[in-house]
């Protein structure tokens, strides 16, 4: 991806980015706040097919929803913080998972795998900070998990992880 | 007395009525708003009838209105001053001086050849060079947005280009209210009067450069009443002060926001001037226009279509040149020249210049009919320059190859 800021002098600032599929996008930023978005042909660098314009807050939210900050892509749910070889892992419980209705205890976690559930943020956002044996694992809980990079792997993929998948 | 001054303020509240729907009529066309505003104070004034209690010749108020338009002229060059930078104008690379100095060399060599083929004296010759050569940042800069063309490549270009010719304006004012306003009648004493003006905006650059950092401290007024009171004094007081020097007050106003341009106080500084350059700006237009009879109008008006005609064509070939050396294609940059072609508030200017320098009084109807045309058909040519290219390029054939091609493989697809 190429990007190249411009001054507009009297107008604001100019970001042009032509991205990998060779798509040329043009983002202006105005001083007044507002922002244009202009989308061109790869066909086309002259004369833009489509364009918007977004206030100050709506150009926040939006740049929020793209940058993930609200929901990351499935693919790259796992965010990774790896210190040699011990990892912290965010993984959700899905549907039809090992782990999904059962307590932490019951599943025998730390013996089992020896790893630790750090933290669990449960599907309403609420955190619950070093979870007991006692905690209930739910479908679409997001677990945090510390612990060895091959045991996180292990036990992501055998009990959070859907099991025909 | 005090029955005058309840007149006066009735008055200057009809004249701000009829500015206001101007500005309202003006928004609803999707239009600048400037020559309905020049339009609109040709109409009413002196020979304007009167209906009742409402008086639209403004006779009272017609000197608190031009005041009001004076210092409309002030905050439109001292927010250009502010908006100005030499850090932006060095960053924005070779390619905008080329086209900058290509742009306003054309159109003040062709000015001055019309000027003087027409038969003005020396004097007026240059003020018609300069004022042909400002193009109208303010509608440019509307037309760039209203129509969506921000994100085009020769967007940067035309702004570009602008701002070479607000410096270009800068250095005419100054070189030509040496000449005319130092009332000096000797080559010597002109030429004295020229450098003062001169080292005067020398003078204005050391500062900029230097005293920012004295500035800032100075500037640093956390109550926002301190702090617009200390900026309007200091504006009135340099732009006065500077017509005492023969420097037009206009220069000094530019001057002073180039100074504050350099500060960390710009963008406080700018959000406070905008509703004062908005509003006193308008009356400025207005103004102008009431300080002409439309019955006046008839001596100018070839001799400003000839100058509008020879506007157009010359920012045409200029823009077209400029492009091209900029590698930038046939279309986008016949954009350039039909961009840049709107002629509003700094032609104004220069000709009110000339006017207080005691030149030849034609000037005034010759610029409001220039200024009313360009000020119209400009933003016009820039929502048809897809369909003039096409016809320019059926005529020229810059790009005859490419076309045919590019139809032939939407058909396939």
């Amino acid at each position: 991806m190429n990007i190249r800021e411009i001054e507009l002098p009297g107008i604001g600032k100019k970001y042009e980015i032509i991205t990998k599929s060779t798509d040329k996008v043009v983002i202006i930023i105005h001083d007044d706040g507002r922002r244009d978005i202009y989308y061109f042909d790869q066909e086309d660098y002259e004369e833009a097919i489509a364009s918007t314009t977004f206030d100050d807050t709506e150009s926040r939210q939006i740049a929020a929803i793209i940058g993930g900050m609200t929901y990351a892509p499935k693919a790259l749910e796992t965010i990774e913080m790896a210190f040699d070889d011990l990892v912290i892992e965010w993984s959700k419980v899905e549907p039809g998972a090992l782990a999904v209705n059962q307590t932490i205890g019951n599943l025998n976690i730390r013996q089992s795998y020896e790893v630790n559930i750090v933290a669990i943020i449960k599907r309403n956002q609420k955190k619950i900070h070093t979870p007991g044996p006692e905690t209930l694992l739910e479908v679409g809980d997001t677990v945090i998990v510390s612990g060895q990079r091959h045991q996180v792997k292990t036990i992501v993929k055998e009990i959070l992880s859907r099991r025909d998948g | 007395m005090i029955l005058m001054t309840n007149h006066l303020v009735f008055e200057v509240g009809t004249a701000l009525i009829i500015v206001a729907g101007a500005a309202l009529l003006a928004g609803r066309l999707k239009f600048s708003i400037i020559p309905f505003l020049i339009l609109l104070g040709m109409v009413v004034g002196p020979h304007a009838p009167h209906f009742g209690i409402i008086d639209l010749r403004f006779i009272e108020s017609s000197e608190i209105i031009e005041f009001f338009g004076r210092v409309g002229v002030l905050f439109l060059l001292f927010y250009l001053g502010l908006e100005f930078s030499v850090g932006k104008l060095i960053r924005s690379g070779r390619s905008i001086v080329v086209g900058g100095t290509i742009y306003v060399a054309l159109n003040f060599v062709l000015g001055f050849i019309y000027g003087w083929s027409v038969g003005f004296p020396i004097m007026e010759t240059f003020i018609i060079a300069g004022l042909l050569s400002v193009s109208s940042s303010a509608i440019v800069a509307k037309v760039l947005v209203d129509l969506k063309r921000t994100a085009n490549s020769e967007t940067e270009l035309i702004l570009g280009i602008i701002l070479f010719d607000d410096i270009f304006l800068a250095i005419f004012l100054s070189i030509m209210s040496g000449l005319l306003l130092g009332g000096s009648t000797t080559i010597l004493g002109t030429i004295t009067s020229v450098l003062i003006s001169l080292g005067y905006m020398i003078l204005f650059f050391i500062i900029a450069r230097k005293g920012a950092p004295l500035l800032n401290k100075l500037l640093n007024i956390k109550s926002n009443e301190i702090f617009i009171l200390v900026i309007f004094a200091s504006l009135f007081f340099v732009a006065g002060f500077s017509e005492k020097l023969h420097v037009a007050e206009a220069i000094g106003a530019l001057l002073l926001g180039l100074v504050f341009s350099e500060t960390e106080h710009r963008e406080r500084i700018e959000h406070l001037v905008i509703p004062f350059r908005d509003f006193f700006g308008a009356i400025f237009f207005f103004s102008f226009g009431l300080s002409i009879d439309p019955f006046s109008l008839g001596g100018a008006v070839w001799l400003a279509l000839g100058a509008v005609i020879l506007t157009i064509i010359s920012n045409f070939v200029a823009g077209m040149i400029s492009g091209r050396k900029a590698g930038l294609s046939h279309k986008a940059s016949s954009n350039i020249g039909l961009t840049i072609v709107s002629r509003g508030e700094f032609s104004i200017i220069v000709a009110n210049l000339g006017l207080a320098g005691g030149l030849m009084p034609i000037l005034k109807p010759f610029t409001a009919v220039y200024v009313l045309i360009l000020a119209i058909l400009g933003p016009l040519l820039t929502k048809e320059s897809k369909n003039i290219y096409q016809v320019m390029n059926r005529i020229f054939r810059w790009e005859n190859k490419r076309k045919p091609k590019k139809h032939e493989a939407e058909g396939r697809s």
